[in-house]
């Protein structure tokens, strides 16, 4: 039987409970009947009965001095997470000191009054955990992953870090040339150069089009003054939230709050304002090609404004960016499942404070760049031309609602997700009601998010590669295109090329 | 404080087979939730581990083919893996992609990987699905139809994994020099992805020769972990897998030994897109099931993992001649290779780096690690396997390494006392017996004078089957770009 049918998905809420039930195991496959009645080895035996689950639900309070503390119990595995989230991250880099808050949350690592880099690295390590700390657009993460039995010192280790970083020049200059020699490195991935370009092909000279790492000319700017100010503003107690989740009771986890950021003090002066979310700009897309003759494999980016995190239209753009993208997701379809041109295409919706981007992506040999593209542009396109039938939809909605539920199933998952909520402001009821919230997006939902916000005459194509390779056939569909050698780029501006050396 | 790695993704999912697995009563103040597990041989030859456990409602079945690169036919390098993408098209009673109709679309997932020992096979889905995933992976047992025009496309999908995985990113071709040069006799010199020009000679008789071949029930291992019915599991079980006939013909083994290597090899390669030279040192090393493998594990620990390792606070922090030092134990079941790869700090030589990384080596041959040192390691190796438990995935993936790879799925529980009794002497042994200049392999990775073309080659390592996190998610780390 060389026929069968995707299945058709159902869902089923198997009733309605309070908390944090998922319902995802209330998907069901439905088989049409004369499958069912054959023999038991020609067809898929039908599911059983679902069954659900409940999620631990965050608790939380707040300080005197204003940082907020949540918990999140969860006693499966003898594993902590503890995680202080200082609610700015890149957004807020002077344009010229671009991967200043990246740099700050590596060097405050480095050393505090009490303890050098080398014993920081040592007391964490020796409780076999270990201290992660990033800025990302909107927040900067620091935190500690620890056997439940040692979270105590590693809490001391997280807030002597966060509170009393040193700043010694030693430690800068290291952390510089350190920082430099990773944008190095960097530079020579096809796929990182394209999301650099991307950034500010999309935003240009805004916030979110700034390198989060920083360039090589921002990096050698950074002053001590710089990291001191930065972390003055923002490294304050009104301004962090610090969650803390696994194999822990609230109540020590508040106690542990209290006696390790209790009498961390908040400034005298008034928390800076964050920024308002700001309207999208409607950048003229443009077609950049990096050409980088030793690429060997070209990566393929197609990108415009999104949009934010409490945008009304969220859970449309998720469902209608999940048609997109997985496994079974239209581009990998086409690009990989039908014509073999990639190991793996896919989109991200990639919602933020303020607008953030949408990409879609792929890496494909440097001859079949400009194929690529076009499909990508085409399936991001056809979204908005016609309802996705529902034998589509639904599977692409179980798709999010199981990924959903499988990153809660870690501690550092599910730290990280409610952390997100918290940075956005969001209820942790949006955990109980995100299945529902996905279930409830129609095909005309969809249809209208594309229309209204993956609308194609926005998008700008991006290729880092070998451009001899596809750039006759890509000119062809747009003389527009810019051509940047990859030795004159320069991602301190939207306009992305070195000026000209005198002489 | 970011991990400063290179070949994070291979050199993570390698450790997860590498790395041995621990029991409860730990040393390090934590129980080991002990994996409580049925095991059980069908007629057919087809061994069956299961554990329940239901602390959420899914269930991760795995299937173990033992067969790897290592057993890739004559000139078709790459065989065993693209074997594995195409375990994926038409079989009998399915159509190219139901798995994903079966799994993906009900909110589950899917994926594979080959590595030089091993092709193994898993699903995630809600639990009310298990029968029809055991329904399915019984299917693919019995028989492929692929055709043609999806065997030649999912070729070219492999071969873009190829160039994903070893062209595009700056290091990939050195990951592959180590695996291709640290062996010169037994079949594991042949990588994993193996070359564009034997995967174009693969044909479809080639697919049925291998899967008749190696693909039986008296070859393959069922795990199933997560929310399930025992009784459920056995009725299924009995009813899908067990009428799968044993086939007569024996089942082919690679004996081939690789020799001990008698003195100091060096190749320098230079290679297009180099931001930073680099340099690996490999050593050749027993067998993962030898005991030398737990304080193997433990020196990679102490010289390499975090911040206060030796080389991290030697090459990077202190004499800054890194960008990145990392060591590997690639524990294999034929024999083992661990390794050192270095990126350099900009304007820094690659004579001086490799001496740099020799005298921390010789320092562990000479001094015995201290106590604290010890327990540092014994912790994060701990704490590195419970986070790769706290998923049914991860479990199922502990428990059938321990069986497959190690011999004896017992071992998912006991070789935590085998690691908590390894001493700072067995450190400095293993380090002095294997570590020395004979058996060692110097690899100078450096920018080409002039530019051209990438080469094609091969490498070797595990590959999977689609670029996901999904080994990743099960331990909790990483990202990845999605399915």
């Amino acid at each position: 039987m060389k026929t069968v049918k995707p299945p058709v998905c159902a869902f089923v809420k198997s009733g309605v409970r309070p908390g944090l039930a998922l319902w995802l195991l209330a998907l069901c496959l439905s088989l049409p009947a004369t499958l069912r009645a054959q023999a038991p080895q020609a067809t898929p035996p039908p599911p059983a009965a679902p069954r659900s689950v409940q999620f631990p639900k965050p608790v939380e309070k707040t300080l005197a001095n204003g940082l907020r503390i949540i918990v999140i119990e969860r006693s499966s595995t003898p594993l902590v997470t503890a995680q202080l989230v200082i609610k700015n991250g890149g957004e807020v880099d002077p344009p010229e000191l671009t991967g200043l808050g990246n740099m700050l949350a590596d060097l405050i690592t480095k050393g505090t009054e009490k303890r050098s880099a080398t014993q920081i690295a040592e007391e964490v390590e020796a409780l076999g955990g270990s201290l992660y700390s990033s800025a990302r657009w909107d927040s900067t993460r620091i935190g500690v992953d620890v056997m439940s039995s040692k979270i105590g010192p590693a809490v001391d280790i997280l807030a002597d870090v966060i509170r009393r970083p040193t700043f010694k020049d030693e430690e800068i200059e290291r952390l510089r040339q350190q920082t430099l020699d990773d944008i190095t490195v960097q530079l020579g991935e096809p796929g990182s150069i394209a999301r650099y370009v991307a950034a500010r092909v999309v935003f240009g000279d805004a916030p979110y089009g700034q390198p989060l790492a920083g360039t090589p000319e921002s990096i050698a700017r950074i002053t001590r003054d710089d990291f001191m100010k930065y972390h003055r503003r923002w490294y304050r107690p009104d301004n962090a939230i610090l969650v803390v989740g696994g194999d822990i009771k609230a109540s020590s986890a508040f106690g542990l709050a209290q006696r390790y950021f209790g009498d961390w003090k908040k400034p005298a002066e008034a928390l800076p304002p964050l920024p308002a979310p700001k309207p999208v700009v409607s950048a003229e897309p443009r077609v950049v090609v990096v050409d980088k003759p030793d690429a060997g494999q070209a990566a393929v980016l197609v990108a415009r404004a999104g949009i934010n995190r409490n945008d009304p239209d969220y859970f449309r753009g998720v469902v209608a960016n999940s048609v997109l993208t997985g496994y079974s997701g239209r581009l990998n379809q086409e690009i990989r499942i039908k014509r073999g041109l990639s190991y793996g295409a896919g989109s991200q919706l990639d919602t933020r404070r303020s607008v953030g981007p949408f990409v879609a992506s792929a890496q494909t040999k440097n001859q079949s760049a400009a194929q690529v593209a076009e499909l990508l542009l085409g399936e991001v396109s056809r979204l908005a031309t016609g309802p996705v039938p529902d034998i589509e939809l639904n599977p692409r909605k179980a798709v999010v609602i199981g990924n959903f539920a499988r990153n809660l199933e870690t501690n550092a998952g599910l730290v990280a997700q409610v952390a997100s909520l918290a940075v956005y402001g969001i209820s942790f009821d949006e955990i109980n009601r995100y299945i529902g919230s996905v279930q409830n997006i129609t095909a005309s939902d969809v249809q209208r998010f594309a229309g209204s916000h993956l609308d194609a005459k926005a998008t700008s194509i991006i290729v880092v590669g070998n451009a001899k390779e596809f750039l006759p056939e890509l000119r062809q569909k747009y003389p527009q295109v810019e051509v940047i050698p990859m030795a004159e780029l320069d991602l301190n501006t939207a306009l992305l090329r070195k000026k000209k050396q005198a002489g | 404080m970011k991990q400063r790695k290179f070949g994070g993704w291979l050199a993570l999912l390698a450790t997860l087979f590498i790395s041995s697995v621990f029991a409860r009563d730990s040393f390090a103040q934590v129980a080991m939730p002990r994996i409580n597990f049925d095991e059980k041989t069908l007629a057919n030859g087809m061994r069956v581990l299961s554990a329940v456990d239901h602390s959420s409602p899914t269930v991760a079945i795995q299937v173990w083919y033992h067969v790897g690169s290592k057993d890739d036919p004559p000139g078709r390098s790459g065989f065993a893996h693209l074997f594995e993408h195409i375990m994926f098209k038409a079989t009998r009673n399915m159509k190219s992609e139901m798995m994903d109709r079966l799994t993906e679309d009900v909110g589950g997932f899917n994926n594979a990987f080959t590595n030089p020992d091993v092709t193994v096979y898993y699903e995630v889905v809600p639990s009310n699905y298990l029968e029809t995933l055991l329904w399915a992976e019984a299917d693919r047992l019995s028989g492929l139809t692929v055709d043609e025009p999806n065997f030649k496309s999912e070729r070219s999908v492999v071969e873009e994994e190829y160039r994903q995985s070893y062209l595009a990113p700056p290091y990939g071709m050195l990951e592959y020099l180590i695996e291709q040069q640290s062996f010169t006799t037994h079949p594991y010199k042949r990588p994993t992805i193996g070359s564009i020009e034997d995967l174009e000679a693969a044909s479809l008789e080639n697919v049925r020769a291998f899967h008749e071949t190696f693909y039986r029930p008296d070859n393959a291992t069922l795990v199933v972990v997560g929310d399930f019915d025992p009784k459920q599991l056995d009725g299924w079980v009995a009813r899908y897998l067990a009428p799968i006939p044993k086939p007569a013909i024996p089942l082919p083994r690679v004996n081939v030994k690789e020799p001990q290597r008698t003195a100091e090899r060096r190749i320098t390669h230079n290679a297009p897109n180099v931001p930073l030279p680099a340099i690996a040192l490999s050593y050749l090393a027993p067998s993962q099931k030898s005991p030398d493998s737990e304080p193997l594990q433990v020196a990679a620990t102490i010289l390499a993992q975090g911040e206060s390792s030796r080389l991290y606070r030697s090459l990077i922090y202190e004499q800054q001649v890194a960008q990145s030092a990392d060591a590997t134990p690639d524990l294999r079941e034929d024999a083992s290779v661990f390794y050192f790869n270095v990126v350099l700090a900009s304007g820094k030589k690659p004579e001086d780096v490799e001496q740099a990384l020799l005298t921390e080596i010789k320092k562990v041959q000479d001094v015995p690690v201290s106590a604290a040192e010890l327990d540092k390691a014994k912790n994060q190796l701990v704490t590195n396997e419970l986070r790769q438990r706290e998923t049914s995935n991860g479990k199922a993936l502990a428990l059938g390494s321990s069986a497959v790879l190690l011999g004896d799925p017992n071992r998912v529980n006991t070789d935590l006392a085998k690691l908590q009794a390894v001493t700072a002497a067995d450190v400095q042994r293993v380090m002095k017996q294997y570590f020395t200049a004979a058996n060692r392999l110097v690899i100078y990775y450096l920018p080409e004078a002039t530019k051209t073309n990438p080469t094609t080659s091969s490498i070797n390592h595990m590959f999977q089957l689609r670029p996901t996190a999904a080994i990743a998610t099960s331990i909790g780390q990483r990202g990845g770009q999605g399915k």
